[in-house]
């Protein structure tokens, strides 16, 4: 039992820190939360279905198709759902915003899609075993995008400007930063880690438009419990995370799982508002 | 010479009362138009294409042979695009509008729950399969009969199945957190506990949980000897599935029909897993032992190769349902005429209406028409043309 937890678990936490690394991508550009983060591993998982499935192509071509079809998607919701308000950040209005691009898009894909989950096709072809690849793939996927981001921050010139970007806008704009640029980059690599989520979790999850909810709901407390824009800490809270909604199931079950982590969500938050990692933000006033 | 108002009255009455008087030897003739609502296009298209396949070769046949007392029948379709609101703007149309005899449909509940009590009050004779228990009401809507079960009759045979044909006492009860899941546990459980089962497990999981091996080991450490999925979600059910494969764990599955349907089976790991699962059918339009079927269900198989109507991508009962309802409303107007009143008296009288897809009775005081005995329990991978073996243990 135990290792059954850890196992399914870990890889499920690992999805819902790489959805909690969407949002932080995305906020760090713009000081927007994108409720697309979701949506887009949705869209991760149905089109992986689509191109490798039922169009037959390659697993990577697939692969890479899905990652170009999110980055596009990040881009679009970028100009659609944050540009237009983002003059007026402190209204708020990017909730509905984005809500409402995700609503549409999560829609437009019960039509065209289905609502049934289809089947996502073994990336790999490898027995099923204990350690089965629909459990380290998404395992995978998150050390992979978290020590990419690492380095690519670290060590590029984009990746310090995105860092620049992220810390003073005004400050970096000054410098002669090409501030909108940069931001419909960070959208557009959101959008690859997004779907890189729904793809390496698609054998779990399944191809299924219903997903998307789900995603942007779990995939939210890793940002809010570690801290937004801290992507560490939103890879230890969604492991956390993970771990502990599959102990619920097991002890509790049912219904009263997801009782169980909203419970701990927010008497998290009540104890620590700016979530286990993250430190006051000194505010102008 | 220049019209006067009172002339222009008079002659508008005149060309009134001469329309009013001749309409009858018009209407001798002219179509007999039955409302129609399938969801023929959305998300729950699927039933609605397969019971139109039905619907239409019926229309044909009836129309073919004279019609009825020498008048053709005439569908007045629309689609609800599997969507409430459209069904209702589909129904109104049809009663005020197109002024139909009789409607049948919706054929998903969602949009039935819409329809019924609008076509109550508009006093339209309505004939609908959907299987929510409230979607009929003698007394709420005299003029609304089903020619299908209701999930009361679904989850008695899935129960009795379990019970008195498995023997099983010891039994899981799951399902998802839907409306339709929730109520299907809610109801069922009571009914497995009256019939002395012992209910081990019972839980409402959401159906996008993507690991359901927390349930099945609880399931299985509580002792059940049969598990029971209510969920229309393919997902959900699969996951229900491969996690007992998995387990290497021998119970049986006994649920919704969704359970044998081509989407659950393309979800399987392996498809020896889809063994020992028994959806829900019914008995007319199924095969008994050495891949038998009924006389009429035969004929009625020959008439749909003849009418080259696809079933690769269907299901028999579907197309049964579809074809039966348009010669039950036929039978009524042949004997009653087209009158509302009069079709609902002859509705609540019939008795034993010899459909493919199932015996049809209504009483005054009963207007759910499909027998109990005719719903029963099929093998998931017996799919054949449509139909599917009885489950294990019916006998002959």
């Amino acid at each position: 039992m135990v290792e059954s937890i850890v196992l399914s678990g870990v890889a499920i936490g690992c999805i819902y820190a790489l959805i909690g690394v969407t949002y932080n991508v995305m906020f760090s550009a713009s000081r927007v939360f994108s409720f697309t983060a979701g949506t887009l591993g949705m869209l991760g998982g149905v089109l992986g279905s689509l191109f490798i499935a039922q169009w037959g192509m390659p697993v990577v071509v697939g692969f890479l198709l899905a990652l170009a079809a999110g980055a596009l998607f990040g881009i679009v919701t970028e100009i659609v759902a944050v540009r237009p308000v983002l003059r007026s950040l402190d209204q708020h209005l990017y909730v509905l915003s984005t809500l409402a691009l995700a609503l549409m898009v999560q829609q437009f894909t019960a039509i065209e899609w289905g609502t049934e989950s289809r089947p996502f096709p073994r990336l790999l072809d490898l027995e099923r075993s204990a350690f089965d690849q629909q459990f380290w793939l998404p395992m995978a996927a998150c050390i992979v995008a978290i020590i990419g981001l690492d380095l690519f921050h670290r060590h590029t010139l984009v990746g310090r400007a995105f860092l620049a970007i992220a810390e003073d806008t005004f400050a970096a704009r000054a410098l002669g930063l090409p501030e909108r640029s940069l931001r419909m980059a960070s959208f557009a690599l959101a959008g690859a880690i997004g779907a890189l989520a729904g793809f390496a979790g698609g054998e779990m999850l399944l191809a299924f438009f219903g997903n998307a909810p789900m995603l942007t709901f779990y995939g939210f407390v890793p940002v809010a419990l570690g801290g937004m824009g801290n992507n560490r800490g939103a890879v230890v809270a969604g492991l956390l995370l993970g771990l502990f909604q599959q102990a619920a199931n097991f002890l509790v079950g049912g219904i009263f799982a997801s009782v169980a982590v909203f419970t701990v969500f927010i008497l998290v938050l009540l104890a620590r508002p700016e979530g286990l990692a993250g430190a006051t933000l000194q505010r102008r006033v | 010479m220049p019209l006067t108002r009172r002339q222009a009255l008079a002659s508008a009455g005149a060309a009134a009362l001469a329309s009013g008087l001749a309409k009858p030897a018009i209407a001798a003739n002219e179509p007999i138009r039955v409302g129609y609502l399938p969801a023929l296009t959305g998300p729950s298209s699927s039933t609605g294409i397969g019971i139109n396949r039905g619907i239409q070769l019926a229309v044909q046949e009836i129309n073919a042979a004279g019609g009825i007392n020498g008048r053709q029948l005439e569908l007045i379709t629309r689609d609800t695009q599997s969507e409430p609101t459209k069904a209702v703007n589909g129904a109104a149309e049809l009663t005020h509008g197109e002024k139909v005899s009789v409607v049948f449909g919706p054929v998903n509940s969602g949009e039935s729950l819409a329809v019924v009590p609008l076509l109550a009050r508009a006093k339209v004779p309505q004939v609908h399969p959907c299987w929510v228990d409230t979607l009929t009401d003698p007394k709420k809507y005299p003029m609304c009969f089903r020619n299908a079960p209701t999930n009361q009759q679904i989850g008695a045979a899935a129960n009795r199945y379990v019970v008195e044909v498995l023997k099983r006492k010891k039994v899981a009860v799951i399902s998802d957190t839907t409306g339709y899941g929730t109520a299907s546990v809610n109801a069922y459980v009571p009914m497995l506990k009256t019939m002395k089962a012992d209910v081990v497990y019972q839980g409402n999981v959401d159906a996008a949980n993507p690991d359901l091996r927390p349930e099945l080991l609880r399931m299985q450490s509580a002792g059940a000897e049969a598990i029971m999925p209510w969920s229309v979600n393919a997902g959900f059910l699969s996951r229900i599935i491969n996690t007992r494969g998995q387990m290497g764990w021998d119970v049986p599955i006994v649920g919704q029909t969704t359970l044998g349907s081509g989407q659950t089976k393309a979800l399987l790991e392996k498809p020896e897993y889809w063994a020992k699962v028994y959806p829900n059918n019914f008995r007319p339009v199924c095969y008994a032992a050495g891949g038998k079927l009924t006389e009429r269900t035969n004929e009625f198989l020959g008439r749909l190769k003849s009418a080259k109507i696809d079933m690769g991508d269907t299901l028999l009962w579907w197309i049964a349902l579809g074809y039966d309802s348009p010669r039950l409303i036929a039978q009524a107007m042949k004997a009653v005429g087209t009158e509302p009143d009069k079709i609902v008296g002859y509705l609540n009288q019939l008795k034993g209406f010899p459909g493919v897809y199932g015996d049809i009775s209504f009483t005054p005081d009963q207007h759910d028409g499909y027998p109990d005995e005719q719903v029963v329990m099929v093998e998931a991978n017996s799919l054949k043309d449509g139909a599917f073996n009885l489950a294990p243990g019916y006998g002959a």
